[in-house]
């Protein structure tokens, strides 16, 4: 501690550990977080279409259409160890060749100070809703399931399912294709 | 003349570093507490700069108050005549390489 140099050396290295430990407390504050809250999901329109996926086989699979409606309230699930929220609608089905098929629709990012009030009617998916066969035609339980990543300052990154989740089932029949 | 002191004597050094201590370690506490009110970990990192910011201010540059402890040195021992010999040798040397 005899020079300026050494002075602020020491400075700067106590500041850091300082911040390193508050980190930590922000960390530990929020690790037992329940950040599982209520999400309402309802499918409005269904429809399966058996057309070629020209992105793989180039053979004909099931191809599913459908909007839905979303609405939850995601304000209490920011703290200040969220940075944002990654969302993703997931649809869960099984089919005789998988146990379990899970298929990303749509997804969203909200950051800390936008409006987490969600309130979505008769939406579009995002992503195309293929079946690797032709399991979707008269599949009779299909599970839209909501999830969030949470992105934090420091610590887990932790996946989140709402409580809610919305079964619906596919028609029997393929509409006429495109 | 111009007499700039730039050093801290060591009851100075001790001070400074437990003053810097204390001052970072107070804003870190109290930016914790703030940040966790608001619920913005960006106001405990603000206030944890402040306090670094106050404490570079008090503790690094060399005050003048961190010099109030001057060490007692011992008297200089007085040798007149061996610097005087010394002296005198030196010249005769001189004298010599002159010649």
């Amino acid at each position: 501690m005899h020079t300026v140099l050494t002075r602020g050396n020491a400075t700067v290295a106590y500041s850091l550990s300082v911040l390193a430990c508050l980190t930590f407390c922000c960390f530990a504050s929020t690790v037992f977080q329940n950040y599982r809250t209520d999400a309402k999901i309802n499918t409005v329109r269904v429809l399966v279409k058996n057309v070629p996926d020209y992105g793989a086989s180039r053979e004909k699979h099931d191809l599913g259409f459908l909007t839905f409606d979303l609405e939850t309230n995601l304000t209490d699930v920011f703290n200040w160890n969220v940075k944002q929220l990654f969302l993703f609608l997931t649809a869960e089905y099984e089919t005789t060749s998988n146990q379990l098929n899970q298929v990303v629709l749509w997804d969203k990012i909200i950051l800390r100070g936008q409006n987490a009030v969600l309130d979505f009617k008769n939406m579009n998916t995002k992503y195309y809703f293929w079946d690797d066969g032709n399991g979707l035609k008269d599949n009779k339980n299909v599970t839209l399931i909501l999830s969030w990543n949470i992105i934090p300052n420091a610590g887990l990154l932790p996946t989140v399912q709402a409580l809610g989740i919305h079964r619906f089932k596919f028609p029997a029949e393929y509409s006429s294709s495109i | 003349m111009l007499d700039i002191q730039t050093h801290m004597d060591f009851v100075g050094q001790a001070k400074a570093e437990r003053w810097s201590r204390l001052i970072i370690t107070f804003f870190g506490v109290i930016g914790l507490i703030y940040g966790g009110i608001v619920q913005q970990f960006s106001q405990t990192v603000y206030i944890l700069g402040v306090g670094f910011l106050i404490s570079s201010l008090i503790t690094i540059p060399p005050w003048p108050f961190y010099r109030n402890n001057p060490l007692k040195w011992q008297k200089p021992v007085i040798t007149e005549q061996k610097s005087q010999t010394g002296d005198s040798s030196d010249e005769g040397k001189a004298k010599k390489k002159d010649k």
